[in-house]
């Protein structure tokens, strides 16, 4: 690698202070996985890495008034082994098991997932489908955005240079809701996503219908995206392999992917039709369980 | 220059070294630990595999600094003078080692997996070695390995007198 | 006759009955005893000795498992420099200009080499068509256009990037079946891009056909493949006073190595001390030298052993990978299956350089046929020249590829004919004494016990 600084950031405004100093020279290292394998292969032209990961104030996984609060540095691995995740979105902890392996996990962190913000990321769509938000520092201060906000393209997000992911937060409304991810990629380890897509929706209890659907799809578009038309389609239907099956189909034709040297275009169209009715039926089977567990 | 203590294998080591420096290239080349491989540099392989603090980590993946003030173990750190440990025994035994480039990193991770999970089932050692990428052996027998080691580990624990009965 | 000694009772020395006592003060072992030698040492074919079915650890596992094996990166020489190659980036090009000058004037960089100093610029196993550094014809994008040593990896990296290369690029042909076009751009010009053929002969397919119930054709083709041993190409440079070069190498063939170079330095060959060292895993592609020239050379600049280790981007695009081949195969059978006839079209995708491709191509022909006793077979085969990363040596050379083809092709007359694809197989496979296509004829012969063994293992005849 090219030679550059390094400081340990002693506490968030430190860490802005030294971002909003040295602009696009500054990087952000947290788990530190994606970030070197860029400095390694790029011409970086960096000047200072601020390394981010000691910072207790960002990490944690916790309940607070709004929500489910998830530290920008906790670990795929933390998600992974956090009983309150396990509990109440075991989605979420599906899609930290299904980044990279054992290694990668320990170090990578949630927040550096979302701020590479590359499109097949793992952890954005079943976030999106719990309609997570985002806390940030900048200069300014503190700001909260939902999380489709901060994917503006591939590798971009709308954080200036001097911005800081500090957590996601996913409201309390949401508690519990059933949800599930599903991936497929040309491995079982330490594969990218052809198509990822998460489910996430309520069930209305008398007439076994479609309560609040969200859909949230990766890897077919330039960044992670809802499927509306899909989630207007299943709202209010009643809940059936046809129905989901169908809002598979309707969510493959909202997507825009690209052919390149994995997969083609219209097997990737394939599989989002397949990973958003498996996603639904996953999630209703969670949904079914839970109704069984508090039957007496 | 950054200065970094880290305790290695259970000794407090010192460096001063470029930041961009790895904790992969600090411990082969300062620390003259040359177990750790490099494979690739990216983090797919893990021929480079360390603990850190309990975790696996790719070493080629951190940099010297976030690995200071913290315990790092590396092959080196696992038999004593009196025995090999029973996790590169097993390895030995179960011709899990052919060229055995892959295999500091593949041992150091199944250390790790038995620190969290004495009894793991095939699906557990899979995952667990699944940044552990081998073109000699197809895998098999080092999840047999694993399978053995776990086992004289679970008998060696179980064999330790118990001393809380003892001292009532 | 029997009261000539045998030769082993007279060679066998007297022991010194002192020797055999353990000298326990100093915890000696015993010298061995003498055992008795067995009558005959000639293995007989189809009888197990022994040592078969034993079982027995690798003598080097116990290194492994204790991170003690020396693999080369492992090593260190004083005052060792590191060495990068720069890598072409274009696939077909001529160099029209080299600049060095900003790389060797880095502090840091102990010396830069390019093509034109190499005394023999060619090598390779069987044609000698491959440049150490190319000049001034680039064939591939991974080939090496020039070199740094310098004091450490960081600074050598950066020393690449400062030099120039000019290059005026060339048409390029990336598919074998195009490349063997009389206008295809010529890999080599002027030699044609078709550098190796064979032909195998038995019988007489044209009858064979003509008496077939059924002729199955089928085109297969199979995609290059990087053998990606964990442990990288790696080696060390040094001379020593006396101007002898000692070379520490992942390189399995040291004679081979030492004849390269030889031949690349205009070094005669008791100069040159090749050390293969244990290698993490090379499976053919560790089979050749690649940059050993090019640190001998930079060593002897300096005055300094040189080290270089390639990165994973050069293991590959600089190294040598499997032939990617395209195969058409005919076959006639009769409607029973029995195969009376094949003929086999095979083109191999060489890359750039020659490499181990005659090998390959060799065992390919012989091999495509299949374990079948077939009496009429006609195996043409051709190796073709393209702007790629050059195929050599990877383990099977040619007999993956054509095994590929002729089992699909096996399992789609099974279809057609409806016949069990197991059943078809042992209606056609060797037996004892069956010729080869080559005439040789084969004996421990075990084909068909296996097939029916792995059927009954696996449950064969349960599947549904």
């Amino acid at each position: 690698m090219k030679a550059f600084g390094y400081v340990a950031a002693k506490d968030v405004g430190h860490a802005v202070a030294l971002l909003g100093e040295h602009g696009a020279r500054a990087k952000v290292l947290a788990g530190g996985t994606d970030l070197l394998v860029e400095l390694k292969f790029a011409a970086h032209g960096l000047k200072i890495v601020v390394d981010i990961s000691r910072l207790a104030e960002l990490k944690g996984i916790s309940i607070i008034d709004e929500g489910l609060r998830i530290g920008a540095l906790a670990t795929h691995a933390d998600i992974m082994r956090s009983p309150i995740i396990g509990d109440m979105f075991p989605a979420l902890a599906d899609a930290a098991h299904s980044i990279g392996a054992v290694q990668t996990r320990n170090l990578g962190t949630l927040g550096g997932n979302l701020i590479t913000c590359v499109p097949s990321m793992d952890s954005g769509p079943t976030l999106m489908a719990l309609d997570a938000q985002v806390t940030y520092a900048d200069g300014r201060g503190h700001s909260q955005v939902p999380l489709a906000e901060l994917f503006v393209a591939p590798r971009k997000t709308s954080l200036g240079p001097d911005g800081l992911l500090t957590a996601i937060i996913i409201p309390k409304a949401n508690f519990a809701k059933p949800a599930a991810f599903q991936k497929f990629g040309l491995r079982k380890g330490q594969a990218l996503a052809l198509v990822n897509a998460a489910a996430a929706f309520w069930v209305d209890q008398d007439k076994n219908s479609f309560v609040q659907p969200r859909i949230a799809l990766g890897a077919v578009a330039p960044t992670v995206i809802r499927a509306p038309r899909a989630e207007a389609f299943l709202e209010g239907k009643a809940i059936t392999d046809e129905v989901m099956a169908e809002a598979g189909r309707i969510a493959a034709t909202e997507a825009k992917p690209i052919s390149d040297f994995r997969a083609s275009a219209g097997y990737r169209r394939d599989l989002i039709a397949v990973l958003t009715k498996r996603a639904l039926q996953s999630a209703y089977a969670r949904a079914s369980n839970k109704v069984r567990e508090s039957v007496p | 220059m950054i200065d970094v203590t880290i305790v290695v294998n259970g000794e407090t080591r010192r460096a001063s070294v470029p930041p961009e420096t790895t904790l992969l290239k600090l411990l082969r080349e300062n620390f003259s630990l040359t177990g750790a491989k490099l494979g690739c540099d990216v983090g797919d392989c893990g021929a480079c595999t360390v603990i850190v603090d309990g975790m696996a980590v790719n070493s080629c993946l951190m940099l010297a600094g976030q690995a200071n003030g913290r315990s790092v173990t590396t092959i080196e750190g696992l038999a004593t003078r009196d025995r090999l440990h029973p996790i590169q025994k097993a390895f030995e035994d179960n011709g899990a080692l052919q060229c055995g480039f892959c295999g500091p990193g593949a041992i150091m991770a199944t250390k790790a997996l038995f620190d969290e999970n004495s009894d793991p089932n095939v699906k557990d050692i899979r995952d667990a070695l699944s940044g552990s990428l081998c073109r000699c052996t197809g895998y098999t027998k080092m999840i047999e390995a694993v399978q053995d080691a776990a086992r004289i580990l679970r008998a060696e624990a179980a064999a330790k007198p118990r001393q809380l009965e003892l001292s009532k | 006759m029997a009261d000539e000694p045998k030769v082993l009772e007279r060679e066998r020395p007297v022991v010194d009955e002192a020797l055999l006592r353990a000298n326990t003060d100093q915890n000696l072992p015993a010298v061995a005893r003498r055992e008795s030698v067995p009558d005959t040492l000639v293995p007989q074919a189809r009888q197990q000795t022994g040592a078969v079915g034993q079982r027995v650890t690798r003598t080097d596992a116990r290194q492994h498992g204790l991170g003690q094996t020396r693999y080369i990166d492992d090593l260190s020489l004083p005052r060792m420099l590191y060495a990068r190659i720069k890598r072409a980036g274009i696939a077909s090009a001529r160099i029209k200009r080299i600049d060095t000058s900003a790389a060797e004037a880095m502090p840091g960089v102990m010396a830069v080499l390019v093509g034109s100093e190499i005394p023999v610029n060619s090598f390779g196993p069987m044609l000698q068509d491959q440049p150490v550094l190319a000049d001034p014809i680039v064939r591939h994008a991974g080939d090496g256009v020039a070199a740094v040593a310098a004091v450490t990896e960081q600074i050598a990296n950066e020393a690449l990037e400062k030099i120039v290369v000019e290059y005026e690029p060339l048409p390029a042909v990336f598919d074998p079946v195009e490349a063997m076009r009389d206008d295809a751009h010529k890999v080599h010009a002027p030699a044609s891009n078709i550098y190796i053929s064979k032909v195998i002969r038995k019988g007489d397919v044209a009858k064979g056909f003509a008496k077939s119930d059924h002729v199955f054709e089928g085109r297969f083709s199979t995609q290059m493949v990087e053998h990606a041993p964990i442990e990288p190409h790696a080696a060390i440079a040094d001379w020593d006073a006396n101007g002898r070069l000692t070379v520490w190498a992942t390189n399995g063939r040291i004679t081979l190595a030492r004849s390269d170079l030889a031949r690349t330095l205009m070094l005669p060959l008791n100069r040159i001390r090749a050390i293969g060292t244990i290698v993490g895993g090379s499976f053919g592609g560790k089979n050749e030298i690649s940059q050993e020239p090019v640190l001998a050379l930079l060593s002897k600049k300096t005055g300094r052993p040189v080290k270089g280790v390639f990165t994973r981007t050069e293991e590959f695009i600089a190294t040598t990978t499997r032939h990617p081949f395209v195969m058409e195969y005919k076959t006639g059978v009769t409607k029973d299956g029995r195969i009376l006839a094949r003929s086999v079209q095979l083109t191999l995708d060489g890359g750039a350089y020659c490499s181990w491709t005659e090998t390959a191509l060799g065992k390919a022909c012989i091999l495509a046929a299949g374990p079948y006793r077939i009496d009429n077979i006609h195996c043409e085969a051709r190796a073709i020249y393209t702007n790629k990363t050059m195929a050599g040596a990877f383990r099977g050379f040619g007999a993956p590829q054509v095994c590929f083809a002729y089992e699909s092709q096996m399992d789609d007359i099974a279809k057609a004919l409806g016949i069990d694809p197991l059943e078809i197989r042992l209606r056609n496979v060797f037996a004892e004494g069956s010729p080869s296509p080559t005439g040789q004829v084969l004996h421990s012969v075990v084909v068909k016990e296996s097939l029916l063994q792995a059927a009954a293992r696996f449950g064969w005849e349960a599947r549904s």
